[in-house]
């Protein structure tokens, strides 16, 4: 690595760390610290192969190494995590929308690990459904598919709120 | 509102406050040298262990961030390098490795070496670069590369696998077979799913020194899962005095079978105590012929601490002199 590249990387982590950090956490669920170890997992293989990819579209390797590192790891977490979100919360949230926003999560939580990531993929990150099969490795048919039957189990899941939803 | 608009505002509520830590590329840095098959030299533990023992206890065992290099690393490790003695980093991009190591040691510093070319290579690149003041100790990474050599095949094959993907690893000792048997000692005993590393250092930590590794199912080449170092004559030496530096940062050695070990987490610089650093043991064989093993940190991450732990003890049980 030339000290070019060394300050190349050091921009991309500025550009782009905390983005990746966010889909990390919601890919696999964790806590922030969690997260955290598994995106500087993933950035040691970008920063390995660094002086040879920065020049291709970094950010999109970067990110199907972290989103693919969050789908294993929660598929690690799975069991315990099962038995975390089975449990009725303790306290009724306060504010309704706040009810809402922890009941959702909770629910995209229970999802199985990549469809969750299409969930994540299209709706927060707001990719194609081209981009979000390119960076999954599977084909537009799956995402599309994988994300309805995400938002269909979390519906009906939330059934007691129907009308709520559309 | 439909449902895919309310899971993003409550996707986007969720991580709003999510923030990368500007020391990130510290720590991605670090944890890519940690994993690096090391070549570190007995000479230079030898040099910063005497500098080690005239740095208050607290700094020498809390010298994770002091130690890490780097343009990244931040104020507080800083405001802490301060307070030990500098040194500037000499110039030894071109050098060829060895003698650069060499030049490190008599400035005080470690020397770490990673890239295709290894011990034999010459220096492409240093970080940190020359003239930048650090911490006497600090460990300077010297990127090797091969020395091209014109009697080898002169059209460079353009296969898929070249570049920095496909680091050339040493091999000195040549076929070692399952890896066990090197410079003079087997070890009896190795985790279950280890084979080994098919690659293997002479002379790489101080003359004369043996080194070789073991790696888990699916590692890139380079890394290893277990690395373990014969010392013999001065290198044996300067172990010794490694293993003294230890004590005085208030390691005290465990008795395993007789021999009395030091178990520690060595830094970046390989005679700095690191609350992060590489799990590892050091222990003197008999005289002139020391052992050092270290567990990779994912690797020992992976066993678990009680794990980790038991794994080391039966490695250090199983080990043999065979001569």
């Amino acid at each position: 690595m030339t000290e070019e590249d060394e300050a190349a990387f050091d921009e991309f982590l500025a550009a782009r760390s905390t983005a990746l950090l966010r889909t990390a956490i919601l890919v696999c669920g964790a806590s922030q610290h969690d997260a955290e170890d598994l995106v500087q997992h993933a950035l040691e293989k970008v920063y390995r192969h660094w002086s040879r990819i920065r020049h291709d579209n970094p950010e999109s390797y970067a990110r199907r190494v972290v989103v693919n590192a969050a789908i294993s790891a929660s598929r690690r977490r799975r069991v315990i995590q099962e038995i975390t979100f089975a449990r009725p919360p303790d306290t009724p949230a306060g504010s309704p929308d706040v009810e809402l926003r922890d009941t959702l999560l909770t629910e995209l939580r229970r999802l199985p690990a990549r469809m969750r990531a299409v969930l994540v993929l299209r709706y927060w990150e707001d990719l194609s459904e081209n981009e979000t099969a390119a960076l999954m490795g599977c084909s537009a048919g799956t995402v599309k598919s994988q994300a309805a039957r995400g938002l269909a189990r979390i519906r009906e899941r939330m059934g007691t709120r129907e009308g709520a939803l559309g | 509102m439909r449902l895919e608009d309310e899971l993003a505002d409550a996707m986007e509520a969720h991580v709003a406050d999510v923030r990368a830590t500007p020391s990130m590329g510290a720590a991605i840095r670090r944890r890519h040298r940690a994993h690096r098959t090391r070549f570190r030299t007995a000479g230079a533990a030898l040099v910063t262990a005497a500098v080690a023992g005239a740095v208050p206890v607290y700094l020498a065992v809390n010298a994770g961030p002091a130690a890490a290099p780097g343009p990244a690393a931040g104020p507080t490790a800083d405001a802490r390098a301060t307070q030990l003695q500098e040194v500037a980093v000499p110039k030894v991009v071109g050098m060829p490795v060895k003698e650069a190591v060499a030049v490190m040691e008599r400035a005080g510093l470690g020397a770490t070496v990673e890239g295709d070319g290894g011990a034999g290579g010459r220096v492409a690149a240093q970080d940190p670069a020359a003239g930048q003041r650090v911490p006497a100790g600090h460990g300077v990474v010297l990127t090797s590369a091969a020395i091209p050599d014109p009697s080898l095949n002169p059209a460079p094959t353009d296969g898929p696998s070249t570049g920095d993907a496909a680091p050339k690893i040493p091999d000195d000792l040549g076929d070692l077979g399952d890896g066990r048997k090197f410079g003079g000692v087997e070890f009896g005993y190795l985790p279950e799913g280890l084979k080994w590393g098919e690659g293997s250092v002479k002379d790489g930590f101080g003359a004369t020194s043996y080194s070789t590794w073991w790696v888990e199912a699916g590692l890139d080449p380079g890394m290893y899962s277990v690395q373990a170092v014969v010392y013999r004559g001065g290198a044996a030496t300067q172990v010794a005095k490694r293993m003294k530096g230890y004590r005085e940062q208030g390691a005290r050695p465990v008795g395993i079978d007789g021999k009395q070990v030091y178990i520690v987490r060595a830094g970046e610089a390989a005679d700095r105590i690191e609350e992060s650093g590489t799990p590892t043991a050091v222990w003197t064989e008999r005289r002139g012929l020391a052992v050092e093993v270290m567990l990779s940190p994912d690797y020992a991450t992976k066993l678990t601490e009680d794990g980790a732990e038991r794994e080391m003890r039966k490695i250090i049980e199983g080990l043999a002199p065979t001569e």
